[in-house]
Order: structure tokens, then sequence, then C-alpha cells
């Protein structure tokens, strides 16, 4: 060996080369995909967000049988816990098989909408909707209230967090629905490598950098780059939050199709349970300004929500209806997209194909792996659970 | 975060899913007309200002627009007006349809959201006179 490569190869033992130098523009979109965990406020629209009672009640109601009359569905039949919190399936299965794929209940405290077409504003409102869906759990307003009533255990613990079990029927399954909410807000997921890597950069550490596999430092250039990923796969939680068209087929079993967004905003201003109506606690009122300047297009069809990426890699299958089963199928799916399956022309301006080398694609999906948690966040504490009858 | 760029821009193509709002625009126009201080925007026959509130625009979270404007040249708008906010680029607008009431000697408009990063287009419509001011959002 030369001196000269010798010299090289102890220059870099030394003074291993990070390999990808990102540019000022690539640094600054992948910082804003942090810091995590996000911060996080109470839901100001129901006041017993972030109770420690409310979150006890609604962790017994998640895994309560009852909630359906069948007695066999509960909540964590399709968010089931050992599954990501949700259910492995193209698409979800409660009492019969639904149209949509169930989404992780991970993280949802950060979301602005909730279900893949929007049409819940709150998560407790979001909460309300699969005890009532004929196909999940099946259950009615008038179930739900008398399974209260008729349980001295569960309508204490209702008095306990509300204060009295509510007299109205509709009211005593929004407080359900709050003391769900409350639970599910808990429910985080953990640092995963790639926000090591993010933080790492943020302080120039490049001796943590390494850490990172260059294969995924590969496939993040191409997210926030040529990919353009990151345009609605944005910030912490890798979701902007809203609804698009990504030329995924929105026919559904048995005929028809899946209107989407456009559904789910008729069905939200429809709704009793919205942000505008009876049940939202704030006061002040801003909780509802999004509910109240959504605005319903026409373009909104066929569109649904862009979900967050985190933990991504333990969420297979993929996509609304659950018709990619991996996140090779995923990438793949944009690398060869048809965009004369959008059918809005903004999309057909946001979405070309990508036209990614094999390589290339590796690298994606070697990034989108590090979007997973190494370790779960533990729930809080529980206070103590004697008062009531269990 | 947005980076501004003081562009004014007029095209003949009317406000795609604007919000209108009839306001009797005449009485103000007749007043004697001075623009707080915001982002500046002139055409012949207008002048406005606006600022949003939060100043800084971040993607995906509502913010509020206030605005004022002045005619000019004997301009005497006496209709409608709108607001509204697209990306060009992507030829498609707001998913949030902003409301518009008047706030002083001025307007207050909320239920703004740029839900994605890139090139926005604040518009302004007074009765047929439209300004346009470039936002980019990161």
């Amino acid at each position: 060996m030369s001196k000269l490569a010798a010299g090289l190869l102890a220059l870099l033992l030394a003074f291993p080369v990070f390999s990808q130098e990102f540019s000022k523009e690539e640094l600054r979109a992948i910082l804003r995909h942090g810091p995590w965990p996000a911060p996080w406020s109470p839901d100001p629209s129901n006041r017993v967000s972030g109770n420690p009672a409310a979150i006890a009640l609604g962790e017994r109601l998640f895994f309560d049988p009852r909630l359906s009359p069948s007695g066999k569905v509960l909540c964590a039949t399709c968010h089931a816990p050992f599954r990501g919190w949700q259910d492995a399936r193209p698409r979800a299965f409660g009492l019969l098989e639904a149209d949509r794929n169930t989404p992780s209940v991970l993280n949802v405290r950060y979301a602005r909408w909730f279900g893949w077409d929007g049409a819940g504003d709150s998560l407790w409102g979001q909460s309300i909707r699969p005890i009532l869906e004929p196909r999940e759990m099946g259950g009615s307003i008038a179930a739900t209230a008398a399974l209260v009533r008729g349980d001295p255990g569960l309508a204490c613990r209702v008095e306990r967090v509300f204060g009295a079990v509510p007299a109205e029927d509709d009211a005593v399954v929004v407080a359900l629905a709050k003391a769900l909410a409350a639970f599910q807000e808990t429910l985080v997921t953990g640092r995963t490598p790639f926000d090591d890597f993010r933080d790492a950069l943020a302080r120039g550490d490049r001796e943590a950098m390494k850490a990172y596999p260059e294969a995924a430092q590969r496939g993040l250039r191409i997210f926030v780059g040529k990919g353009n990923c990151s345009a609605c796969h944005a910030g912490a939680a890798f979701s902007n939050g809203e609804f698009h068209d990504t030329g995924v087929p929105f026919f559904v079993a048995g005929g028809g199709v899946d209107p989407g967004r456009h559904g789910g905003i008729k069905k939200l201003l429809a709704s009793e349970f919205s942000l505008l109506g009876r049940f939202n606690e704030d006061r002040g009122g801003a909780s509802a300004l999004k509910t109240r300047h959504v605005s319903l297009e026409h373009r909104n069809f066929g569109e649904f929500k862009v979900p967050s990426l985190r933990n991504v890699a333990l969420t297979a299958p993929y996509m609304h209806n659950g018709s990619l089963a991996t996140l090779g199928e995923v990438v793949r799916h944009y690398s060869e997209l048809s965009i004369d399956r959008l059918h809005a022309d903004g999309e057909k301006l946001l979405l070309k194909p990508l036209r990614l080398s094999e390589g290339e694609s590796a690298d994606l999906v070697a990034f989108l792996e590090t979007l997973t948690e190494k370790s779960s966040v533990l729930p809080p504490p529980r206070p103590p659970d004697e008062a009531c009858a269990k | 975060m947005e980076k501004r760029r003081g562009a004014v821009r007029r095209h003949p193509a009317g406000l795609t899913g604007a919000l209108a709002a009839a306001l009797a625009l005449v009485a103000l126009a007749a007043a004697a007309c001075e623009l707080p201080d915001g982002r500046r925007l002139d055409t012949p026959r207008l002048a406005l200002s606006y600022r949003t509130v939060p100043e800084r625009i971040v993607a995906g979270e509502l913010f509020e627009v206030f605005f004022a404007f002045c005619p000019k040249g004997g301009f005497k708008p006496a209709g409608e007006l709108k607001v509204d906010a697209t990306m060009p680029e992507h030829r498609h607008g707001m998913n949030y349809r902003p409301t518009v009431a008047p706030a002083g000697t001025g307007f207050r408009s909320e239920g703004w959201m740029f839900h994605m990063p890139g090139r926005w287009e604040i518009v302004f419509e007074v009765d047929g006179e439209r300004l346009a001011d470039s936002v980019s959002i990161e």
C-alpha cells in the first residue's frame, strides 16, 4: 500500500466521512421534521383532556366489548396495541368488513382532522363514529347510554370524571367519547433513529450522525428533494394533516365509490358532534375555526388524509384502502404513478412519477424504516381506581 | 416560516373559491384615508396594506389577515370585497374559506391556512381591482 493510500485510510478511520453532505435547503427541510416528541397542549373542546381519571376511564372503555351491543367488538379489535394500534388488515373488520384501512391511533393527539375523510374534527367526536357504525361496533346512542346507567361501576367512574352521569343519552355518549379521547391522547410514538440523526444535524454533532445508516441518509435526501414527499408528509408528525388525491383507486367492494374528503366534509357539517355543536366545551371558540371555515370543493372528491409516517414500518398495509402491502409497493406506486388517475389539476402538478432506480427505491424504504420508534412511550401512571365497584 | 416578495400582479381571471363580502365601501372610500403599517400593495387605482396575525405564517396553522385600502385616482369602489390565496404552481387554493368583517378603519379576515410549503399568492379584490402578494412558506 502506498504511503498516500495508507494516509487516506488512516484519515478515514480517524475521521470517518459523513457521506451525505446536505445543502442548506435540505438541512432546513430535514430540521422541520422535528423535534420529537412535538409540543402538545390539552384539547380545549374537551374539558377532561389530560385529566388522569378520564384517561383511566378511557382506557377501560377502549378495551370494553360492551360498547358494541354484540359484545364481540372493542376499540382494540381494530386498534390493537400489539399491532401498532391498528389491525394489519387491508380493510377494517369489526362486525363486518368496512371500506377503509384502519389507521393507527398513535400520535392522534396531533391531528387536526380525524379519519381518512376527516369527517371528525375532534378526537372525541371521532371516537363516537365507530361505536355507531353498523359495520364496526354496531351500537346506538340509546344502547350506549343504557350501558352506563345499568352498570354502577361504570356510572360511578363517569360521575367521578364528569361530576354526574348526564341526563341526555347523547351527552352520555359524548362523555364516554371524551374519556376515550383523553386516553388516546396519551398514545405517542417514541423517538426514532431519524430523530436522533435530525437532532445531531441540528447541533452539528457529526459523531452522532454516523450512527444513522447511509442508505437512510440517501433516502432522506430523496424524501425532502426530488421525491417532494415532505410537501405533504410535512412537519414533526410527517403529515400536513390535510387531504390529497394520490391516484389510489377509490372504488369500493360491491360497487360504488368512496368520495373521501368530499363526503367527509358533508358528514362533518351534518354532525351534531362536530365542534360547531353544543358539546364543544371551548368557550373561546378558537377550536371551531377550522370547521367554520373548511371549504367543500369539487376537487375534494377522492381525496384522503395524508397519514403520519411515524412507525410506518409497523402499520402495513398502506393507503386508505390498504391496497399496498409493503413500503416497497408504496414507493413503487409513487415511482410509477399514473397521472391519468389523478382527477385534480393541482395534484397533477404536484405529483409526478418519480422514476426511481432500484437503488433509490431501496434507499427511500430504508429511510422510511428509520421513522419507527426505538422503544414505546409508556402511558402516564393511572390514579388508584378503588372508589368505584369493578 | 414565510418569505415575502412585494410583487403586485393583476390577473384577468376571477378569484377561485373566493368569498364575496358585499360591503358598503363607498363610505370608507370617502373618508380621509391613511393606511396602517403593513405590507403595502399598489395599483394605479388602489393602495392596500395588510398584516397577518401571527406575523409569521406557519404551514398548517390558521392565521388572520388585517387589511385596509385607499382608493386612488378617483376610483370609487362600491361593490364586492374578496379575499383568497392560491398556490399558482399547483393550481389550487386553500382548503379553507376566509371570512371578512369590518374592523376599525379596515377589515379583519379570519380562516386562512396555507396547508403546504411553497409559494402562495395572497389576493385581495376590491370591486374588481385585484392586488396580490407573493409569500413563500417553508
